[in-house]
């Protein structure tokens, strides 16, 4: 066999099946919002951009835009702060042996799947029965309704999201850092730099590109929320849960089967990974990581 | 004696950390062994009679023996395709040089990222429209989405760090390329690469939106766990923490390999 032959006998069979599962539902997505298809009836009409001038004037599309927002906001820099502050609370004050335990607990909870996480967090947010309102019943507060009062629900579920994610981040940040050259950080000890200082000037700035990588996977992963939402409060109380991949579910297969209008909702969405996605191919060119 | 003061200070800080990540774990892992009388009390119980009614409990729910049969065989499926798919195409792009090379690199991994509400929508379609709906065959073409970006992406790295004086060597011996690959890079690379298979089959056993949606009759692990939130008013939380505990367990085993590749796979170089 050739070079050549190797090179597309190995390559393509990989690049035709993703260009597949990729393209098809990518045209798919696109035909099925430009047409009244509901799923319940077999046969669909042409309506050009009609669901979408119906989306503009849709409030509950609006107000789960404004979840999906709020959501994005809370859970990227709860878990962005999360992580950066175990890492330098962490950073060398671990041996070997210790840090190797402690890495494999912190990346546990991400590692377990999410409807898991949803419920063992649910066991605790019980009003009845959960530790939390165990302990703030203690302090005379309580019992608090973490999922089904609509002020705190949304933030009750990120406080899961942000206990995934940010434990993760913990571990990949202080890995970042730890692996540093040793050189500017010993130099900046020796002139008698304080830890506060030393991170705010020399650790931290020489692992911006890789932080602000790691802000835009996030901001990806946060669009994938679906899971965890729906199994803790299926959007609600009401729709003060309501982000836009569960308002789309809720429209295209749960409740009305308005398959058309819901593509319209996920092409938004696609939108936005797309742009995101640009913005981290962007840093990576910027700074190719050693 | 401040010195002494610092590093306890240190210990209880770990200490409240590890918890953190621990406990609502260990809390729903010993739920499982109690008794429903010992889980629904206002007041916490750590000390209680080990029982494992709520595991043969749910051993007799046919939809929970038949979602475990359904996770096995379709995320066995999609990720050993997307090996056998994935990795040949990772040692191209480990060891051959072409135009748009980071470009394509990168389009296969942002396929990973892609909504999965973006996705499910029209493969409802896609998939009533060819009567595949419901099927093990459409659940693991839809997977593939998922573990062979995944392959491709952590098994570059896994060829990169094999020596290329190792390949030289096979080629002056008159080995053809093909035999290259499966003689020296494969063997070499192999654990790593079989990290990888892991890593993607814990990805895909996880996953809940795509199968939520896809299947009713082949309904994967967590569909069957995530239903259980919805028959009647009284919480089964015995039953809850069996069936989460059992869906758990795969992936949790498999932690330290997925640590292994969470630098590659988060903060992934792009060669060139």
């Amino acid at each position: 066999m050739t070079r050549r032959q190797v090179f597309f006998l190995f390559l393509l069979p990989a690049v035709l099946v993703l260009l597949m599962v990729s393209i098809f539902p990518l045209i798919e997505a696109v035909n099925l919002s430009l047409h009244n298809r509901v799923l319940r009836y077999p046969t669909a009409r042409f309506i050009g951009l009609q669901n979408f001038s119906k989306l503009a004037g849709d409030r509950r599309f609006w107000n789960s835009l404004k979840i999906s927002f709020i959501w994005e906001g809370v859970t990227v820099s709860g878990s962005l702060l999360l992580g950066i502050a175990l890492a330098l609370a962490l950073y060398k004050k671990m041996g070997d042996k210790l840090k190797a335990v402690l890495t494999l607990a912190l990346i546990l909870p991400v590692v377990l799947p999410r409807v898991s996480a949803a419920y063992v967090w649910r066991l605790m947010y019980s009003p009845v029965l959960g530790v939390f309102n165990y302990f703030l019943g203690w302090v005379g507060i309580g019992p608090v309704e973490f999922l089904s009062n609509r002020h705190l629900a949304l933030f009750s579920v990120a406080i899961i999201d942000i206990w995934q994610w940010g434990l993760l981040l913990a571990v990949l940040i202080l890995n970042l850092l730890e692996s540093l050259p040793e050189e500017p950080t010993e130099a900046a000890l020796i002139d008698g730099v304080g830890p506060w200082q030393l991170h705010r000037y020399i650790t931290l700035p020489m692992v911006v590109p890789q932080i602000v990588s790691l802000t835009f996977v996030k901001m990806v992963e946060s669009l994938r929320s679906f899971d965890l939402i729906y199994v803790l409060t299926k959007g609600g109380p009401g729709i003060s849960t309501e982000t836009l991949d569960l308002y789309a579910y809720q429209a295209g297969i749960g409740i009305s089967g308005r398959i058309s209008y819901a593509s319209c909702i996920s092409l938004l969405m696609l939108i936005a990974t797309v742009a995101f996605m640009t913005a981290i191919w962007k840093v990576y060119k910027k700074w190719s990581f050693a | 004696m401040v010195f002494r003061l610092k590093k306890i200070l240190l210990y209880v800080v770990i200490a409240i950390i590890f918890l953190i990540a621990i406990f609502p774990i260990y809390w729903t892992a010993i739920g499982s062994f109690k008794f429903v009388r010992d889980i629904v009390t206002p007041v916490p119980k750590f000390i209680f009679t080990p029982t494992l009614t709520n595991y043969i409990d749910v051993l007799k729910i046919a939809d929970i023996r038949g979602s475990l049969l359904n996770s096995i065989i379709v995320v066995t499926g999609a990720s050993l395709l997307g090996f056998i798919l994935g990795v040949p195409a990772a040692y191209v792009f480990a060891r051959f040089s072409f135009k748009h090379k980071d470009d394509l690199q990168f389009w296969v991994l942002s396929l990973r990222m892609m909504p999965p509400v973006a996705v499910v929508i029209p493969f409802i379609s896609i998939w009533l429209g060819l009567g595949l709906f419901d099927t093990y065959i459409s659940l693991i073409v839809t997977y593939l989405l998922i573990s062979l970006p995944i392959v491709i992406w952590l098994s570059i790295d896994s060829f990169k760090n094999v020596p290329v004086e190792c390949e030289e060597a096979a080629m002056v011996e008159g080995c053809s390329y093909f035999r290259v690959f499966y003689r020296v890079a494969l063997p070499i690379a192999g654990p790593t690469l079989i990290g990888g298979l892991l890593f993607s089959f814990i990805l895909v056993w996880n996953e809940f939106f795509l199968a939520f949606v896809l299947t009713s009759q082949k309904m994967t692990m967590p569909v069957a766990a995530a239903s259980f939130a919805m028959v009647g008013m009284e919480i089964p939380w015995g039953l809850i923490c069996a069936s989460i505990c059992l869906l758990s367990i795969p992936p949790l085993i498999l932690a330290s390999v997925f640590s292994k590749f969470l630098q590659s796979y988060f903060l992934p170089k792009i060669s060139e």
